[in-house]
């Protein structure tokens, strides 16, 4: 038997090892510099337009991502870049005939917390909720926040299919239907494989959490066209 | 001296107790099992037992203090039930029937040639097209280049698409064209085609495609072409969006599948009739040829295979030949199957229609001598076998209060459907027809394409409700209910089961109306069809008329609709019908075994 616990040290001192070593290569950068993670296809450009309001519209979804979401991070776990989720969950909404709309939570880096702070946002009362690793969460404001309508916990196998559909699921529920939930596969190596880079990167993402802060609105545009219609 | 009447169903064993005092009974307690293995064979006695045991406790006593079981002598009938398609849907290359996707683009008409969304910047302008876009292309990206070709005068009139990007690349187009999008196989759509794209505004259906005439306006069709589109207008009716091509040899078909005839022997002469007529005609068949002999299918079509498996089944159970097993009675149904379009481009399902048949058989007597042996050995009470089941049914159901003879007893069972009729002078006439609760269940697997037992059998039982937010659900009656604590997110936006205060989450895309309908339409094909059928039967000279009370026993008869349905029925014949209550306490379960106890020690 494989001591699980055993590699998961070990995988965590190796990506420690590594990210200090790319820090101390970084540090003396200026931190509004694009880092050379930003990914070479579409640009995300996230404009804050103020404290993010309760909608009165029911045929919208609030997406609310996490503190450190286009910020620090441009790639998700595995590498996709964010900007291509965020259009392909804004794509999947507009698809069923709704809009979406765009908050930054910044007082919890919790993916629970945050998409129930987009759903009691949220016209419709539906949410989602989206770490910078890929971690989405569909939540509706009725709910206890650690309860949801549906969670995607392992990030890593999330493709960009994936969230043009809880995009559309999200939707879906926004407007009563009954959509299936959305089908997700199941890797067992996904959590001995990532579990210390989901941990390092959920480690960034609270160092950008401001508590007692209120949302956000954001103004979203891509860099090549732009899915917010 | 404790007796026990014991009643062994085709799907539960019931007891009634009873402590014989001056020569009259007063009954004790009741006891329920689900039966142990098929009806009237020595697996029985776990059942029994289980049942006896039961009873035995609610009413304090202990098993060794029961002195005398009296079993019924079941009837030796067994049903069994089938289901085949008779239609079939083919299509070669021309329209994708059944391709129903939830949000299309755009909306209106559009005629075009069928042109892959790369060549339409080398189109010319004023020539009509219809861009398809593969799944590669982007929507922004097949947004761009139509708006390039429709600036620069390419008269593009729709799009078919892919990927589910209908309204996402409509939202982009500088003029409204009707999309069709989640289309899997688009590498089959025929190119260079002649074709044309129709979407409904939301809450309409399309009005050209599903018309004949419509379509041969499109396509400058002949009469005798017109002939032949007809199956796929029939098919793309209340559509929300469709495509129709012309390719030089694509056709729909609506196959009827060879589906073979029933051949009906019965004491008045025999019949025959062909499947594809329907249900209505082999009910009629069966009516004129009553009481049947033997039922058989024309060797190597489906419905010959569909009797010899219910022949062989029954065969099995009581171990005897294929060959000596006579079909007693017959009922057959008219319902759709979900079938995968054959030829399809979407991966489409539709509905093709289908025969149920339900099928009784009668069996050499069963060998309840075989079980009452066995149970005298294992339980060490001695056994009785008392009384024909119907008779037993009768004393039983006679004991709810209000009722008198002559009555009729309809009987609603899992397997069977039984009516008895008592007249003044005490004398019984019987029937057992085919179909009744397992019957439904087929109808209700089949229409909704629900494949889990449990589920089925839950939906038949249980009413339905929408959860329309996380506080409230809306019933099937139209009502809503309100709850203080939220319900569980698994069942939000769901179509659910109220099944014993729960709430239990069935399959996303069924609809409440649509499951409801199958629901009450299965039961009223089987429950109301055979009460009729089997009370006019018992009825003096076949006159339902002259039944004035009609008492309701058997496991289907505590369902919350059946009951109702056939009361409502049964009142245009002026009969007063109603669901049994047994010794004033039992409802309609029970009756077998109270009579079982009552033929002994009088009334």
């Amino acid at each position: 038997m494989i001591n699980t616990e055993v590699l998961v040290e070990e995988v965590v001192r190796e990506v420690l090892k590594r990210l200090s070593a790319g820090k101390a290569d970084s540090c003396c950068r200026e931190p509004a510099e694009k880092a050379p993670e930003v990914p070479e296809g579409r640009e995300l450009i996230l404009e804050e337009v103020g404290p993010a309001q309760k909608g009165t519209k029911e045929d919208e979804v609030v997406i609310g991502l996490s503190p450190a979401f286009g910020v620090k991070f441009h790639e998700n776990i595995v590498g996709v870049p964010l900007a291509d989720i965020l259009r392909e969950i804004m794509a999947g909404i507009a698809e069923e005939g709704l809009r979406a709309r765009v908050i930054r939570v910044t007082h919890t880096a919790d993916v629970a917390f945050i998409a129930h702070a987009a759903a009691k946002l949220s016209g419709s009362g539906v949410g989602i909720g989206i770490q910078s690793r890929g971690t989405t969460v569909i939540h509706h404001k009725d709910l206890q926040p650690l309860n949801n309508l549906e969670l995607f916990p392992q990030c890593p196998v999330l493709t960009l299919e994936t969230y043009r559909a809880i995009g559309k699921n999200a939707a879906r529920y926004a407007k009563g239907e009954s959509p299936t939930p959305v089908p997700v596969m199941n890797d067992q190596m996904a959590r001995p494989k990532y579990q210390a880079k989901a941990a390092v990167m959920h480690n960034f993402e609270t160092q950008f959490v401001k508590p007692g802060t209120k949302p956000v609105e954001l103004r979203v545009s891509f860099g090549k066209g732009g899915a917010n219609r | 001296m404790i007796i026990a009447g014991v009643d062994i169903g085709n799907n539960t064993t019931e007891i009634a107790l009873a402590k014989i005092e001056d020569g009259k009974p007063r009954f004790l307690a009741s006891g329920i099992s689900r039966t142990t293995g098929i009806k009237g064979t020595p697996d029985n006695v776990v059942g029994i037992r289980l049942a006896l045991e039961e009873a035995v406790k609610k009413a304090g006593l202990r098993l060794e203090e029961v002195k005398l079981l009296r079993l019924n002598e079941a009837t030796p009938v067994i049903a069994d039930v089938a289901m085949e398609a008779i239609t079939e849907t083919i299509i070669t290359e021309s329209t994708m029937i059944g391709h129903n996707p939830s949000t299309p683009g755009g909306v209106g008409l559009g005629v075009g040639i069928t042109t892959p969304i790369f060549e339409l910047p080398s189109k010319n302008p004023g020539e009509k097209v219809i861009a398809v876009v593969p799944k590669n292309v982007d929507y922004e990206d097949a947004a761009r280049i139509i708006n390039r070709a429709l600036e620069k005068g390419v008269d593009v009139q729709g799009a078919i698409v892919q990927k589910d990007d209908g309204v996402l690349i409509s939202n982009r187009l500088s003029k409204t064209i009707p999309i069709v999008d989640e289309v899997s196989l688009i590498e089959k759509v025929p190119l260079n085609m002649l074709a044309c794209v129709e979407v409904a505004e939301q809450g309409f259906s399309i009005k050209t495609l599903s018309n004949p005439y419509g379509i041969a306006s499109v396509f400058n069709l002949s009469p005798e072409e017109t002939k032949n589109v007809v199956p796929i207008a029939r098919a793309l009716i209340g559509n929300r969006s469709a495509v129709v091509i012309k390719t030089p040899a694509g056709d729909v078909q609506e196959r009827k599948i060879p589906a073979g005839s029933l051949k009906l022997k019965g004491e008045n002469g025999s019949a025959v009739v062909d499947l594809e007529e329907g249900a209505e005609k082999v009910m009629k068949a069966v009516e004129q040829v009553w009481p049947l002999v033997d039922a058989e299918g024309t060797p190597s079509t489906n419905v010959g295979g569909l009797i010899a498996r219910v022949k062989e089944t029954m065969a099995e159970l009581t171990s005897q030949n294929p060959k000596d097993i006579r079909i007693q009675d017959v009922l057959a149904v008219d319902t759709l199957v979900q079938q995968k379009v054959t030829g399809g481009i979407a991966n489409e399902f539709f509905s093709e229609d289908a025969v149920a048949i339900g099928a009784m058989v009668k069996s050499s007597k069963l060998p309840m001598e075989k079980v009452a042996e066995r149970v005298e050995k294992e339980l060490g009470i001695p056994v009785e076998i008392a009384g024909v089941e119907a008779n037993m049914a009768i004393l039983g159901a006679l004991t709810t209060p209000g009722t008198d003879v002559p009555v009729a007893v309809l009987d609603l069972g899992g397997g069977s459907t039984d009516a008895a009729l008592m007249n003044r002078k005490g004398e019984v006439l019987s029937v057992h027809l085919a179909g009744a609760g397992e019957m439904v269940n087929m109808l209700i697997a089949a229409e909704l394409g629900i494949s889990d037992r449990q589920a089925v059998e839950d939906i038949k039982r249980y009413p339905v409700a929408k959860v329309e937010s996380l506080f409230s659900i809306r019933l099937e009656d139209g009502t809503v209910r309100f709850f203080d604590k939220p319900l569980d997110p698994q069942t939000f936006a769901r179509v659910c089961l109220l099944k014993e205060g729960n709430l239990i989450p069935l399959p996303a895309g069924l609809s409440m109306e649509k499951i409801r309908e199958v629901r009450r339409s299965a039961k009223r094909k089987v429950f109301v069809t055979n009460a009729v059928r089997a009370l006019s039967k018992v009825a003096p000279s076949g006159n339902i008329r002259l039944i004035d009370f009609v008492i309701m026993v058997g496991g289907s008869a505590l369902d919350f609709e059946v009951p109702e349905m056939i009361s409502d029925t049964l009142a245009n014949y002026g009969i007063v019908a109603g669901r049994g209550n047994i010794r004033g306490t039992e409802g309609p379960r029970n009756a077998v075994a109270t009579g079982l106890v009552l033929s002994g020690w009088g009334r």
